[in-house]
């Protein structure tokens, strides 16, 4: 047998009069089949997690003083940072992949008298819209924009 | 019939009278190349061992009450051909339901999930008989259409892990029952159901694993249904709080 569920789960306002046993989970959750895509979905918010603290050690860096900044800039060279942010990166686009997938059919069918577009035209438009927004923010990163 | 291939089926079985936790029981039987996963459930039932329970009623995958898990997934018995399974089929109750005995599962529960959702058009108005019927285009039939679908069959509820974990969760098809009233050009009712929504263990508690449209067998996509909902719940929330009486002329 799988593991228990909330023993309370699906469980009548009014109990019946009959024992029942107690409600099993899915066998194969959490990580077996269709599940392992989404408890990795799940786990990958550890990583925004650490990622916030990385930004908050940032702005603290930023408001301190340029040396704290530069030692800040060389700890991040260190190449366990830089796993964490190759990491990182894979996380938001597995994140970003599969929001996107299921964006579309979130839509309902009309809000007050507009109807969204097509779930295809939907679909572009996100990812068109992300890769148009990471080329800007890698231009003004690289310096070839605002410099 | 000895001539057939046989199966190995590990069943659960729960007799409340007597088990203090569900056990499983094997039984190998010849098997027909055409049968589905309740053919062979009934051969046992009706040949080999009278004390096995488990619910069943069309065979033609339309009544939602032969649900149970083979090898794991929430499945429709009726609709599972055994060709498609190796020497050896497990066959328990739907997950996240408590057992009443072997394959049968509690519905009450399921039922006063359903029922908190108002699963009825709602009309502020009743139409008078010689005002005629409520009309509606195609287009506004299309918009819930694909909601009404929906046979009951639980496999949703059994595939959820957020129904695991948190009692109080409506669930994939009640959710996906109230939206396709809440979408119903007829209805005008979305106020009262979209309280019912707003509140605790409802459309914000689904994480959208999207499991319940991966086993819905009748391509219901609740998922979809329920992340409409928050949708359309937050959007009359927002009404609320910015146009005068919420946007209610």
């Amino acid at each position: 047998m799988a593991r228990a569920s909330h023993p309370h789960a699906m469980h009548p306002k009014k109990p019946g009069s009959t024992r029942t046993a107690a409600p099993q989970m899915p066998p194969k959750f959490p990580m077996a089949g269709r599940y392992r895509a989404y408890t990795l979905f799940d786990w990958t918010g550890l990583i925004y997690l650490i990622l916030g603290f990385m930004a908050l050690e940032i702005v603290w860096a930023l408001g301190t003083g340029k040396a704290e900044w530069v030692a800040l800039m060389e700890r991040f060279q260190n190449p366990i940072y830089v796993i964490f942010h190759v990491l990182a990166l894979v996380s938001v686009i597995f994140v970003g992949v599969r929001f996107f997938g299921f964006f579309p059919k979130s839509q309902p069918p009309r809000i007050g008298p507009v109807k969204p577009p097509p779930q295809p035209v939907i679909l572009g438009g996100l990812y068109v819209a992300w890769i148009g927004i990471s080329a800007v923010f890698s231009l003004i990163l690289s310096g070839a924009l605002f410099r | 019939m000895s001539d057939l291939p046989k199966k190995k089926f590990v069943i659960t079985r729960f007799d409340p009278d007597v088990d203090e936790v569900p056990k499983t029981q094997e039984y190998e039987i010849p098997v027909e190349p055409d049968w589905k996963v309740l053919d062979a459930l009934n051969f046992i039932k009706d040949e080999i061992d009278g004390t096995l329970s488990h619910r069943w009623s069309c065979r033609m995958a339309v009544c939602g009450s032969c649900g149970m898990m083979v090898n794991g997934e929430p499945k429709l018995t009726c609709k599972e051909t055994l060709a498609d399974y190796g020497d050896t089929v497990e066959v328990s109750p739907l997950a996240n339901f408590p057992i009443v005995r072997d394959l049968v599962v509690e519905l009450d529960g399921f039922m006063d999930k359903f029922k908190s959702v108002k699963p009825w058009i709602i009309r502020a108005k009743e139409l008078a008989v010689d005002e005629g019927p409520m009309r509606q285009s195609p287009e506004e039939l299309e918009e819930f259409k694909q909601f009404s679908m929906c046979i009951n069959c639980m496999l949703c509820y059994s595939a959820c892990p957020v129904v695991a974990n948190e009692p109080e969760f409506l669930g994939p098809a009640a959710i996906a029952l109230g939206h396709r009233y809440n979408v119903d050009s007829r209805d005008e009712g979305a106020e009262r159901r979209n309280e019912v929504f707003r509140g605790e263990g409802t459309v914000f508690s689904c994480s959208f694993a999207n499991e319940c449209s991966e086993v819905c067998p009748k391509h219901v996509d609740p998922a979809a249904a329920v992340n409409q909902a928050k949708f359309n719940a937050v959007i009359d929330w927002a009404k609320g709080l910015v146009l005068p009486r919420g946007g209610e002329s």
